[in-house]
């Protein structure tokens, strides 16, 4: 069990500002990538940083990781600030990022964990010991001697999260840890970060998948274009993804003027190819669009969750249908 | 003791590189027999010129800068570390860059002993190049210190190019031509301007190649010279460790340091 103290993070009015432009000269127009970030994570949470592209998540877990200077404002972690007590940061907390990069192809993965074990100055049996086991613990132990390169996608991962763990942090960041996972592995995947929880590590981690976050997470933070929006409970983006669901058929238009009008139903757009979206607004409308069009003789119905960007122009965006709390 | 651990962790990744780059076989035939062949083309020059006493020079010279192409490999294989996208880990880790990197490229060490001793004692003799017993050993040894003295200084290119990955073959070879043409491998550094004499000497592998050569012309005479290897050798790796926090300074500042791309 780790013991922590309270908060895990700490960041405030925290601010970071890219100079525009490419190559040498850096001469184009200033880029905000985080604009005045408020947030707190409590000792022993999943805290969710949810999402859509270029919001500024893995900006934030950079300064977290001090790989990064913020512009402006103060972060903490587990009480050290990340700008000058650097040392106390990096022994404290994993960083765990998605995709194929940050491990070292040519060893094995047993290999991987040592280095990076040796690196937060574990040695002789103590480090074996914590390597076997976290080879265990992410179903690795029979591949454990085999070179990285060889492995799948999600097996990368777990070489990746067992990385991440070697250190035996407080605080773990893990951002997008499930790009290009499959959904099989994606699953497995939380299922280790709910022992995290249950060890009361305390976990950030980013994502633009509602129902990722809505799955693992204690808490949700929504960020776009550097701020954060709101803190939610995952029953918020539940609610929401049923809500907005949406409803995609080939509808004749008299149809189409007919269902538009049905309260609930939000945007209505009809594609080149004749395929009609509705966007709902309400929950249960999406069931009860499917009815009304199966009783119309429409065959070919389907539904989606909403994307996140469309939650975010519903909840956020204004045009009259935000409900907030 | 944790500098000297993560040195030697980050020498998993040495010799996991340089065993998927050379089988026994290949480094055998290939790497060794090249480095054979460049060292015996220099001294035919000198046997060419009709004077013994230009082919050992030569010999030597050519030897010992085969130990110089090799470990500035250094230039390549810290750039690797940058291509394995672990750069962000590392410096978000407890552990000294500088030791991450001193192992990470180790393997030219080893390779480039085994390859000039090849050549000094076994290509040597067939030239005019003689060894007794206790010469022999004691060469082995001087070897190995000139070889680990210049990879401290090889490190230095090889912290710097981190930052300009496309440059790394480039400035491996700038500085391999240089150091052959001035640190008395082909003339004896008096040919050039004083100046450039008293600059070379900043260089470990100059006194490396003075003890070699001392040894070749039949005397003992190594200790100063090898004193003056290790001396200059420490500066460059706290030049290396300066250019390696740097990097990781500049990084976290301008956001050269990416994550996971
Ligand atoms: N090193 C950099 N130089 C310039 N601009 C940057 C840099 N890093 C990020 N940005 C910009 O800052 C903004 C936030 O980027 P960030 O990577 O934090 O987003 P993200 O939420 O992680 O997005 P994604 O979901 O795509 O990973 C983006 O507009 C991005 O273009
Ligand atoms: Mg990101």
């Amino acid at each position: 069990m780790i013991k922590q103290v309270a908060p895990a993070v700490e960041v405030t009015a925290l601010r970071r500002v890219f100079a525009g432009g490419k190559g040498l000269r850096k001469r184009g127009p200033e880029h905000v990538a985080l604009d005045g970030v408020d947030l707190v994570v409590d000792a022993g949470e999943v805290h969710g940083l949810l999402g859509p592209n270029g919001a500024g998540k893995t900006t934030l877990c950079k300064i977290l990781s001090t790989v990064l200077l913020p512009s402006g404002g103060m972060a903490k972690v587990l009480g050290h600030d990340v700008v000058t007590h650097t040392a106390q940061v990096r022994t404290s907390m994993g960083i765990v990022f998605g995709g194929e990069r940050g491990l070292y192809g040519r060893l094995t993965a047993r290999q991987n964990l040592k280095f990076w074990g040796a690196l937060h100055g574990l040695h002789g049996k103590q480090l074996r010991t914590r390597v076997d086991a976290l080879l265990d613990r992410v179903g690795l132990r029979d591949r454990a001697d085999d070179r990285v390169e060889a492995f799948s996608r999600g097996m990368k991962q777990r070489v990746h999260l067992a990385r991440g763990m070697v250190g035996d942090p407080a605080l773990l960041l893990l951002d997008e840890p499930t790009t290009g996972m499959d959904p099989v592995a994606a699953k497995d995947f939380r299922a280790l970060v709910g022992e995290l929880r249950a060890e009361r590590r305390t976990v950030l981690i980013t994502t633009h998948d509602m129902v990722e976050a809505e799955q693992v997470c204690d808490r949700v933070s929504l960020i776009d274009s550097g701020r954060i929006l709101a803190t939610e409970s995952p029953n918020a983006l539940s609610e929401w993804i049923t809500r907005f669901e949406r409803v995609d058929a080939l509808v004749p238009p008299e149809l189409v003027s007919r269902l538009r009008t049905l309260p609930g139903v939000g945007s209505v757009s009809t594609s080149d190819d004749g395929r009609t979206r509705f966007e709902t607004t309400e929950e249960g409308v999406a069931a009860q669009l499917v009815r009304s069009l199966v009783e119309a003789g429409v065959t070919t119905v389907t539904t989606s969750k909403p994307s996140l960007e469309e939650v975010y122009l519903h909840v956020f965006g204004g045009n009259g249908m935000a409900v907030r709390r | 003791m944790h500098f000297i651990r993560v040195f030697q962790a980050g020498t998993l990744n040495a010799f996991a590189d340089f065993a998927a780059t050379y089988t026994v076989r290949t480094w055998t035939f290939a790497w060794l027999g090249r480095i054979i062949a460049q060292v015996v083309f220099f001294t035919l020059i000198g046997t060419l010129l009709g004077s013994p006493e230009q082919q050992r020079f030569l010999l030597v010279g050519a030897a010992v800068m085969a130990i110089v192409g090799e470990v500035l490999f250094a230039c390549a294989s810290s750039t690797w570390e940058r291509r394995a996208g672990t750069l962000p880990l590392l410096v978000a880790s407890p552990g000294s860059l500088l030791a991450v990197f001193a192992g990470r490229s180790i393997q030219w060490v080893p390779s480039s002993l085994a390859t000039s001793s090849v050549c000094l004692l076994c290509v040597g003799p067939l030239f005019g190049v003689t060894w007794s017993v206790p010469s022999a050993l004691l060469l082995v040894v001087v070897l190995f210190v000139t070889a680990a003295t210049t990879y401290c200084f090889a490190l230095v290119p090889g912290a710097a190019v981190l930052n300009a990955m496309d440059l790394r073959n480039i400035v491996a070879n700038v500085i391999g031509a240089l150091i052959t043409a001035f640190c008395g491998a082909v003339v004896p550094v008096s040919f050039w301007p004083s100046w450039i004499g008293w600059a070379v000497n900043a260089l470990p592998v100059t006194h490396g190649l003075r003890a070699v050569r001392e040894l070749a012309s039949g005397g003992f005479d190594v200790l100063p010279h090898l004193g003056y290897a290790v001396l200059t050798a420490a500066i460059w790796l706290v030049v290396a460790g300066w250019l390696l926090r740097r990097l990781a300074e500049r990084g976290r500042r301008d956001g050269t340091i990416e994550f996971g791309d």
